[in-house]
């Protein structure tokens, strides 16, 4: 089962007076959505629940919420054997291109034709996802090396650009499009020619300008895959003898998925995010485990991201949103690692 | 749409001692259960763990199945305090089982070790009912001593049907014990295959599997002829919890048999 998606051209552009948006994001909150948006707060921004004393604070074209977007499909914790469904749905408003591009491989893996994954599938289809482009951004993002835009595309319901007077909203979905009919009825929204996204262009070849430049030295998506692919030994055990098994750089990672399933009374099941991080892991009953050795473990995490995940679906699995190496209690920065393996 | 987390209920209705660790419980699915050879399932006791297996019995037979378990950890130990008429859970079947129909035509060896009889045993059975498409089925079956062989009646009525041989060796032998003696592999020595039209099939612990390949390959078995049977953490069961990971392969969905070709390259393939 898949989540549908505009192809080819079928997208349309709106436009919305800054001031006006904010006034409809502020009625909606109080009727039957859960708004979740970016605020600032001590250490950058993240998302909030946007209610009365939230809604004047919501933060536009800013890389990037602290919380990866998997959170709100993925839980930490949660009883899959029960079926709940939120009478409200969710509106996640400016979730970064890097987070989008991850729910892709995230679908592929939770949505997979034989065995789709309810709980995912209802939290994916119950929630309106409007990404938003980055204008600024954070001392270890790196999205354009592994080929992503620091701004939204397919994968979202709906885009927001922005410049000082307006919106810019462009709908990936047909939830998008339908959206955007409920927000009009009771506001100005103009519909406008596609040709008119060139105004922010100018904006979004900065940011990638920006990013590209202080990222040059970073190998992309092909040279990382071969280099850790056919690194040696030594290289991990340098690099893990920081590395203290904590799991942050999975739990703070937009695209590991890993879980443990852990069984309750009357068969219930419960998921829990795990990581290849931890010991046993990978432990059968027999005793034998191949990611016994912490360099086994650490290099796992990277051998997913760059090769095996990618071969498997054609998607990168890293999208260089840089949370890892924030997250990292030990200061271990990857990219100094990929680097050293060139 | 179908939970994949939810379990069908089954009762156990016999548990039969195989060896001193090893136990086989006869299960009544609350509804009739279809499996193909060599797929497995996740057995759930109510509350308290989870495992995979592949159940030792008829692919065949839908209204009953059989699985037998080694008391090797947490889990299976508590399955094996288990007694007739308690229920417990069934999420399955799962994953890529053996490919009987590319088998036709061929000569079948199948090296089998302790508990990895299992699966083998469920195999058998899915070859015996298709044996006239098969040349002929060879088991070669290696054990600790000769009280830790399961499926003891097996042997014998498979050596009474057409196209079967059966060979049995042990590490440790005790008295009486008239078979072979040493690692499974040496049971290959009796054999005469026609290797180019044969299919090896082999399922054990880790470290049998590895010799029981490298033997294979050096008698002139190519690659894509050997099936091994992986033996990992599967949790789902679905691809998703990536606890049986091996390399881009999730072992639960596109395994648990693989065709040594299609894992040789796998870093660690026998840990």
């Amino acid at each position: 089962m898949r989540l549908q998606f505009y192809s080819g051209k079928m997208n349309n552009l709106y436009r919305i007076n800054r001031g006006d948006w904010h006034r409809l994001i502020q009625s909606l909150s109080v009727s039957s959505y859960n708004i979740l948006a970016p605020v600032r707060n001590n250490g950058g921004i993240d998302y909030t629940i946007i209610n009365n004393e939230t809604r004047d604070e919501i933060v536009y074209n800013e890389a990037k919420p602290a919380t990866p977007l998997k959170m709100f499909f993925l839980p930490v914790k949660l009883n899959v054997t029960r079926t709940v469904s939120d009478a409200k749905k969710t509106i996640i408003i400016g979730a970064p291109a890097c987070d989008i591009e991850g729910l892709k491989l995230l679908d592929l893996i939770y949505l997979d034709e034989k065995f789709s994954d309810e709980t995912y599938l209802s939290r994916r289809e119950n929630t309106l996802l409007i990404s938003t482009d980055c204008y600024c951004t954070q001392e270890h993002c790196h999205c354009t090396t592994y080929g992503i835009n620091p701004y939204p595309a397919k994968g979202c319901d709906i885009s927001l650009s922005s410049d000082k007077v307006d919106h810019y909203l462009m709908t990936w979905s047909e939830k998008g499009d339908q959206f955007i009919k409920e927000l009009a009825s009771s506001g100005q929204i103009d519909q406008v020619d596609k040709n008119k996204i060139e105004v922010i262009s100018e904006q979004r070849n900065r940011t990638i300008k920006s990013l590209s430049e202080k990222n040059e030295s970073i190998p992309g998506t092909e040279i990382t895959g071969t280099i850790v692919r056919e690194s040696g030994r030594e290289i991990w055990k340098k690099y893990s003898s920081k590395c203290v098994s904590c799991g942050a750089c999975s739990a703070i990672c937009p695209t590991c998925t890993c879980f443990l399933l852990i069984d309750r009374p009357g068969f219930e099941k419960v998921k829990q995010l795990d990581t290849c991080q931890y010991p046993a892991f990978e432990r059968v009953a027999g005793g034998e485990d191949p990611l016994k050795a912490l360099s086994n473990r650490f290099k796992n995490r990277y051998m997913c991201k760059y090769a095996w995940r990618p071969k498997r679906y054609n998607v990168i699995a890293c999208t260089g949103c840089g949370r890892c190496i924030e997250a990292c209690i030990s200061k271990i920065n990857k990219n100094e690692l990929i680097m050293e393996l060139i | 749409m179908t939970n994949i987390y939810k379990v069908l209920r089954a009762t156990v209705e016999e548990v039969i001692d195989e060896s001193p660790i090893i136990k086989t419980f006869v299960l009544i699915p609350e509804s009739p259960f279809k499996f193909n050879t060599g797929e497995f399932i996740e057995l759930s006791l109510n509350g308290f763990g989870e495992a995979p297996f592949t159940p030792s019995s008829s692919p065949l037979i839908t209204d009953k199945l059989e699985i037998t378990i080694m008391k090797t950890g947490y889990v299976t130990e508590k399955f094996h305090q288990l007694k007739s008429g308690e229920v417990l859970g069934i999420r399955g079947p799962f994953g890529r089982g053996y490919p009987v129909e590319k088998f036709f035509g061929k000569e079948v060896l199948i090296l089998g070790g302790g508990c990895g009889l299992a699966p083998i045993r469920s195999l058998l059975f899915a070859l015996e009912d298709v044996k006239d498409k098969l040349q002929r089925i060879i088991l070669c079956y290696g054990s600790k001593s000769p009280s830790d062989c399961i499926y003891k009646p097996l042997f014998s009525r498979l050596n009474r049907i057409d196209k079967f041989e059966t060979y049995r060796t042990v590490d440790k032998p005790e008295p009486g014990w008239k078979e072979s003696v040493g690692v499974v592999t040496t049971l290959l020595d009796k054999v005469r295959m026609k290797i180019e039209n044969t299919v090896a099939v082999v399922c054990g612990p880790p470290v049998m599997m590895k010799f029981g390949t490298i033997r294979l390959l050096e008698m002139g078995y190519k690659d894509d002829q050997i099936y091994l049977s992986m033996e990992k953490n599967m949790s789902c069961g679905v691809g998703k919890c990536g606890h049986c990971m091996m390399g881009e392969f999730f072992v639960c969905k596109d395994g648990p048999v693989f065709t040594y070709e299609e894992v040789k390259n796998t870093p660690d393939l026998w840990k």
